[in-house]
C-alpha cells in the first residue's frame, strides 16, 4: 500500500468517525419528532455519504454494512418503517457498531468484523413492515445494490426536492458556527504554541534591557510589540480550544439510554455547547460527566408514579450547562428530582462508619459526604449507578485536572452539581518558590494558604517530627528542601509556610520565599527525568532558566519513600 | 553500502573522541543550568533551549575523564530520536569524513561499560580517535537517571 493511499484511508477514517458523532444527536431528534424531514435527510446523507467513501477507498466491509444502516434510514423517509423507540434503538447501536469498525480499521486497516447478527436484526424489523410496502422496499434495495454512486447520487437528491434548497446545503457544510475550518494536528499547534512562549520570554527580556535605554522610539516600538506578542499567544492558546459539544452530544446520549433502561421520562437539555475549552481537559471530564447525568437519572429523578403523587409532571427535568467564568470553565449538571436529605445522608454515613455516631456537620459538609469512598445511599446497587465507588472517584478525577466539584440539593426540588474547570492545562497560574538558591514552580491549585512562619507556633513531636499550630489545628510542618536534599541557611522564623490541603493528608510547606506569582507554561520533563516523583513537569521561569514545578500533594509520598531516618538534622530545639 | 560518514570530534581531557555528525543537533556554548536535585553528580541539570527544557549531563564525568573547565568548553545538543540531550565537553575540534572500513580493530580490553561504548579506532596521523557511540556511552537504554539512583538506594 503506498503512502497515499494509507494517507487517503486515514482521512477517510478520520471524516467516518466525525459523521458518525455527528449522526448521534439526529438519532436522538428522530426519536423526538419522527416526521422532521430535514433531520432524515441528514440521515441519509451521513449514511450514504459512510456507504460511498468507504467502498471508494477500500473497506468493502465498511461499505456492506453501512448500506444496510442506509437501506433502513430509506425505508423510514418512505414511511415504510415507523421510527418507533426500537427502530431508533437499533439505529444507535448501528452507528455505535460503525464507528466501532471506523476505530478498528483505524488500528489495523485489514480489521474483520462480525455483524451478521446486526444485519439480521435489520432485516426483521423491515419485515414487520407491511407486506406489500416489504416487497416495494426490496425491490429498492436491489435497486440500490446495482447501482453505483453517481446514479444513486441523482436518486437521493431527487428524493430530497422540497427542504433541501442549495443555501441549506451550503449553512450545512460550513457548519453550525459558519466558520470555515481547517484540520490541524495537534503536534503542529504545540510546536507553534511553545515557539511563542519562548517568543514572549525573550520580549520580556528585551523590555528588562530596553529599561536601561533613553530612547523613547525604542521603548515605544517594544510597548507595541509586547502588545502583539500577547495577542499572537492568546490566539495561539486558544488553537487548542474546542467546543464542549462533542462531549455533550455524547452525554443525551447517556441520558436518553439511561432513562430508557429505567423506563423513566426525561426531558434533557443543555445550555452553552459553544463554550471552548483545551482539547486535553475536554477528554478528561467525559467519564465524571457520564457519571453524573447518570446519577441525575438514576438517583436524582424519582420514578413516574412517585412525581405525580408529589404534583410534579411526569417527565423529569435535566440539564447541562456550560460556560466561562473567571477564566474558567464551569459546567452545572442539575436535575427537579427527589434532593437529598442532609440529615439522611449524615445516618447513612454513620452506618457506613464513614462518619462517627453523634456527629454534627453543616447541611453543606453532609451533602459533601457522598463524595466520599464508599458512600451510596441506594440501598440496593443498580448497573447504571453502580456501588457507590463512583462520586470520589468523580472528585479525584476532576481534582486531578485542577477542577472543583460542589453540589447543592434542596429535598423535593432537585440536586444540581457544579464543576470549576481551568481551561487549559498548558498554562498553570502558580507560585514561584525559592528555597536555598533553587527555586521551584508550585501551582496555585495546590496552595490553600500561605502564613510567616513567625506568627504561628512551631512545636516539635517525638513520632510525628514539626506542627505548626494553625487557628487550632495542627499541621505537619516541611522544609521544601528536606524532599530534596537541599539546605536553607535561613532561619526557621524567616520562612513562609504553604499549606498543602489538595493531598490525602494536609501539611504545610517550608520555603525561603515566595519570589512571585505568575502564570507558566507547563514543559513535559526530559526523559532522562522521568519517574521523578512530585515533580510534573518543569517550565521556563522569566529569566530564562528552567525550573521544576511541584506536585505539592506527591510530595509526603516522596518523604515516605526516601526518607526513613529521621530528618529532624538540622531543626535544633526551635520550638517557639 | 555506504560506508563513509562525518563524524564530529572533541576533546575529552588528553583524549579526542569523535561521534556521528546526524547525531548532533547544535554545538553551543555552555548554557546556564538549573540543577536538578537529587541526581548523579554527572548531570549538570536543564537548561533552556529555545523554549525546550532539556536536560545536559556532564560527559567527562560519565566517563570518568577528569575535567577541565577551560575557554573551550562546549556543549554539543544530540538528537537522539525522540528527544535532544546535551553533553558537555572540553574541546569541539573539527568535523571528519571517515570510511568505516579504515576503523582499526578495536584492542580487546575487559566489557567495561564504556568500552562497549566504543564503536571503532580511528589513527589519524599520530593521534588516535575513539569513535562513540553516544547513546550508549549515555546509557540511554536506561534513560532515566532517577530510575538507577533508585534502584541502587
Amino acid at each position: 500500500m503506498d503512502a497515499f493511499e494509507i494517507e487517503l484511508k486515514n482521512c477517510f477514517l478520520d471524516e467516518a468517525l466525525q459523521i458518525t458523532a455527528e449522526t448521534e444527536p439526529c438519532l436522538l431528534k428522530l426519536e423526538k419528532n419522527a416526521s422532521d424531514q430535514m433531520n432524515i435527510d441528514q440521515l441519509l446523507r451521513n449514511a450514504h455519504n459512510l456507504k460511498g467513501s468507504s467502498i471508494a477507498v477500500g473497506f468493502p466491509e465498511l461499505g456492506a454494512f453501512t448500506h444496510e444502516i442506509e437501506t433502513l434510514i430509506i425505508k423510514i423517509k418512505k414511511s415504510e418503517v415507523k421510527a418507533a423507540s426500537d427502530v431508533v434503538n437499533l439505529l444507535l447501536r448501528l452507528n455505535d457498531f460503525t464507528s466501532k469498525m471506523v476505530r478498528g480499521l483505524k488500528e489495523n486497516f485489514a480489521a474483520h468484523f462480525e455483524f451478521q447478527n446486526l444485519v439480521d436484526e435489520i432485516h426483521l424489523l423491515s419485515s414487520q413492515a407491511k407486506a406489500s410496502a416489504a416487497a416495494q422496499s426490496s425491490e429498492m434495495t436491489s435497486q440500490f445494490e446495482n447501482d453505483e454512486n453517481t446514479e444513486f447520487n441523482q436518486e437521493i437528491s431527487n428524493q430530497i426536492p422540497l427542504h433541501f434548497s442549495p443555501l441549506a446545503q451550503a449553512v450545512q457544510a460550513l457548519g453550525s458556527s459558519g466558520d470555515e475550518s481547517i484540520r490541524v494536528g495537534l503536534s503542529k499547534v504545540e510546536k507553534l504554541i511553545n515557539y511563542v512562549g519562548e517568543m514572549v520570554i525573550i520580549q520580556s527580556v528585551l523590555q528588562e534591557q530596553a529599561q536601561k535605554s533613553e530612547s523613547q522610539a525604542l521603548k515605544k516600538a517594544l510597548h507595541m510589540l509586547a502588545k502583539v506578542s500577547k495577542d499572537i499567544q492568546d490566539i495561539s492558546m486558544g488553537l487548542r480550544m474546542t467546543p464542549i459539544k462533542p462531549t455533550f452530544q455524547k452525554m443525551s446520549r447517556v441520558v436518553r439510554d439511561t432513562a430508557q433502561s429505567l423506563s423513566k421520562q426525561i426531558e434533557f437539555s443543555v445550555f452553552g455547547e459553544e463554550t471552548e475549552l483545551d482539547k486535553t481537559v475536554l477528554e478528561k471530564i467525559n467519564d465524571p460527566l457520564v457519571h453524573l447525568m447518570r446519577n441525575s437519572v438514576d438517583h436524582g429523578i424519582e420514578s413516574t408514579e412517585v412525581r405525580l403523587a408529589a404534583g410534579k409532571p411526569a417527565a423529569g427535568k435535566v440539564s447541562l450547562k456550560a460556560f466561562h467564568r473567571s477564566g474558567r470553565l464551569i459546567i452545572e449538571t442539575s436535575d427537579d428530582g427527589g434532593g437529598m436529605d442532609p440529615k439522611r445522608l449524615i445516618s447513612k454515613a454513620i452506618e457506613k462508619g464513614i462518619l462517627k455516631p453523634g456527629s454534627q456537620m453543616s447541611d453543606k459538609e453532609a451533602l459533601a459526604l457522598i463524595f466520599k469512598p464508599g458512600f451510596s445511599t441506594k440501598d440496593v446497587a443498580t448497573d447504571i449507578s453502580g456501588r457507590g465507588v463512583g462520586m470520589d472517584v468523580v472528585k479525584t478525577n476532576l481534582e486531578n485536572l485542577g477542577g472543583e466539584i460542589e453540589i447543592t440539593s434542596e429535598v423535593g426540588k432537585g440536586t444540581s452539581f457544579r464543576i470549576s474547570l481551568p481551561l487549559t492545562l498548558a498554562i498553570v497560574e502558580s507560585l514561584i518558590v525559592s528555597y536555598s538558591e533553587q527555586k521551584f514552580v508550585i501551582p496555585l491549585t495546590h496552595v490553600f494558604e500561605t502564613i510567616p512562619t513567625r506568627d504561628h507556633t512551631v512545636q516539635y513531636a517525638t513520632g510525628v517530627g514539626e506542627v505548626i499550630l494553625l487557628r487550632g489545628e495542627n499541621l505537619r510542618l516541611f522544609r521544601l528542601g528536606d524532599f530534596f536534599g537541599i539546605k536553607s541557611t535561613k532561619p526557621n522564623e524567616d520562612l513562609i509556610a504553604i499549606v498543602i490541603r489538595s493531598g490525602t493528608e494536609p501539611f504545610a510547606l517550608l520555603v525561603d520565599d515566595i519570589l512571585t506569582q505568575s502564570q507558566v507554561v507547563v514543559r513535559q520533563l526530559s526523559p532522562d527525568l522521568a519517574g521523578f516523583s512530585a515533580v510534573s513537569g518543569a517550565t521556563i521561569l522569566g529569566d530564562g532558566k528552567p525550573a521544576l514545578i511541584l506536585e505539592p500533594a506527591d510530595l509526603l509520598k516522596r518523604k515516605i519513600n526516601h526518607g526513613s531516618k529521621p530528618i529532624r538534622t538540622h531543626f535544633e530545639g526551635n520550638a517557639a | 553500502m555506504i560506508t563513509i560518514d562525518r563524524y564530529l570530534c572533541f576533546s575529552l581531557g588528553s583524549e579526542e573522541f569523535a561521534i556521528p555528525l546526524l547525531a548532533v543537533k547544535e554545538v553551543i556554548g555552555v548554557p546556564e543550568v538549573t540543577p536538578v536535585p537529587q541526581t548523579p553528580a554527572y548531570f549538570l541539570g536543564m537548561m533552556n533551549l529555545r523554549g525546550s527544557v532539556i536536560s545536559v549531563m556532564d560527559l567527562r564525568l560519565k566517563m570518568g575523564i577528569e575535567a577541565a573547565y577551560g575557554e573551550e568548553t562546549t556543549v554539543i545538543i544530540l538528537d537522539l530520536g525522540n528527544y535532544n540531550l546535551g553533553v558537555m565537553v572540553d574541546q569541539v575540534n573539527s568535523v571528519i569524513t571517515i570510511d568505516k572500513n579504515h576503523f582499526a580493530e578495536k584492542p580487546n580490553v575487559d566489557s567495561s561499560k564504556i568500552a562497549e561504548a566504543i564503536m571503532g579506532i580511528f589513527r589519524k596521523e599520530q593521534s588516535l580517535i575513539l569513535i562513540l557511540d553516544i547513546a550508549k556511552a549515555l546509557s540511554v537504554q536506561d534513560r532515566s537517571v532517577l530510575n538507577k539512583k533508585l534502584s541502587v538506594a
